[in-house]
């Protein structure tokens, strides 16, 4: 539970979420509700809401766990058309692309990163102090992840089927 | 016993005349994430063109797109699936979705049970299994992007559904098959009816496990994607007559299913299955089975 608290407060948000639906299977972790609680055997492979995972002492979210903090107040950027198609085939953030923030502007943080219908495209971390920089043609937001990443697990997926 | 020649002779011989038939790409709208309209808008304006698919209540046909639809945000953020629209049918075909608990019981790469989990908005629970590792991750994948919330996955052998100690209102079979030249351009070359007898065999182990898990009044629904009767009409003759099965009366896209194979007389209660020839959708059957109830 410790590692989605902490990986969530860095957006300058907070979740409530029910320690005792929450099931860790190996080193990946899921939120059931009642329903799923009750029918949940020891050896499922995916249950529920998939939250993410923790690999050595860094915790990945899922798309889901970043939409859940995105329904609430947290650091956000949102972003124009153009700049959201870019984010999502894994490019950085340029200040021109930048339509609105909220939240935290501060070098160092992290972000969420929203199209202009406030969907949460993935998030990425602010390399400028976005309230000082005037520059509109510096990168401002460095991609960490983006929605791009299930067409690349399943291209993935399949080479590793080939060879 | 195979090649193009013997196949298009059964065809022939079941009454449909061969023809080579282009699959064309259909998707469906995922109503848990997002309104019908909403979504159309936003493909029209990026320029796709979309007709709506007269026998489905989701689904629409991609009459042309710059781009593989498969790709854009809007895919990626779980507001449609791309889904072949006979495929689109099996699930629509349960009564009362909503709470109930399911099984799809071969359910990798996940299409269909996204589309379970959308016609339950989310409620009740899905039991999604699949035995090969590999495809669970194609599965798993679609269930983040459409943000379902309500399945279970487990790595695991439909003939074995009954290892999870749970009786379903809802099941459904959407048995590995042959498949059809339609969706497969190698598939003439590839296929012999040896394949196709070994597949009905193992259709008949997972509709023998399917009555075993099934609740007395719940609702099977068995669908194929193979044009060949052994995996069809000859499973299901054998299924009512073996199993304490009937079948129902469903209203959807396809015709009569067959009642006569290859001179063999079946069951007449068979015609309430559907079989879809190639044409505007992929080759495909489908029909619902319910348990017959037990006669004190």
């Amino acid at each position: 539970m410790k590692p989605i608290k902490d990986f969530v407060g860095q957006f300058g948000a907070n979740i409530d979420l029910d320690e005792s639906l929450i099931v860790k299977k190996q080193n990946r972790y899921f939120l059931l509700n009642e329903d799923l609680k009750r029918h949940v055997q020891r050896d499922f492979f995916y249950a529920g809401v998939y939250l993410g995972k923790v690999k050595g002492a860094i915790f990945f979210p899922s798309f889901t766990l970043l939409a859940m903090i995105a329904e609430k107040k947290a650091n956000k950027v949102i972003v124009d058309k153009k700049t959201a198609w870019l984010f999502i085939c894994g490019r950085d953030i340029f200040k021109r692309g930048i339509l609105n923030v909220t939240g935290s502007k501060r070098k160092g943080g992290y972000t969420l990163i929203q199209n202009e219908h406030n969907e949460c495209l993935g998030f990425g971390k602010i390399l400028r102090d976005m309230s000082e920089e005037k520059n509109r043609h510096k990168v401002f937001v460095k991609n960490i992840l983006d929605i791009g990443d299930f067409l690349r697990r399943e291209k993935r997926a399949s080479f590793k089927h080939k060879i | 016993m195979s090649g193009r020649e013997f196949f298009v002779g059964r065809y022939e011989e079941l009454g449909w005349v061969y023809s080579e038939f282009e699959s064309k790409t259909s998707i469906r709208i995922n109503t848990m994430n997002v309104k019908e309209a909403d979504i159309v808008k936003r493909l029209e304006s990026l320029g796709i063109v979309l007709e709506k698919i007269p026998f489905l209540e989701n689904g629409y046909w991609i009459c042309k797109s710059e781009f593989s639809v498969g790709a854009t945000a809007e895919y990626l953020l779980g507001l449609y699936s791309v889904q072949e629209a006979a495929a689109q049918i099996p699930a629509t075909l349960f009564t009362g979705l909503e709470n109930k608990t399911v099984l799809d019981a071969c359910a990798s790469p996940g299409g269909k049970t996204v589309q379970l989990a959308d016609l339950m908005q989310n409620t009740g629970v899905v039991m999604a299994l699949d035995f090969k590792r590999r495809r669970l991750g194609a599965l798993t994948n679609q269930l983040e992007r459409c943000r379902v919330k309500n399945t279970i996955v487990y790595q695991m052998d439909a003939r074995e559904s009954s290892r999870l100690d749970t009786k379903f209102d809802r099941i459904l079979l959407d048995v590995p098959c042959s498949g059809n030249y339609v969706a497969d351009k190698g598939w003439f070359s590839r296929r012999t009816i040896k394949d196709v007898k070994n597949n009905a065999e193992l259709q008949r182990q997972i509709l023998a496990e399917a009555i075993r898990v099934v609740k007395d009044d719940g609702e099977i629904v068995y669908a194929t994607c193979s044009l060949e009767p052994e995996e069809n009409e000859l499973n299901i003759d054998w299924a009512i007559e073996t199993l304490n099965l009937e079948i129902e009366e469903i209203k959807c896209h396809g015709e009569e299913a067959l009642t006569n194979v290859f001179g063999r007389k079946l069951d007449s209660s068979i015609k309430n299955c559907r079989r879809i020839w190639p044409g505007q959708t992929q080759g495909f059957f489908v029909c619902k089975l319910r348990k017959r109830a037990c006669v004190k």
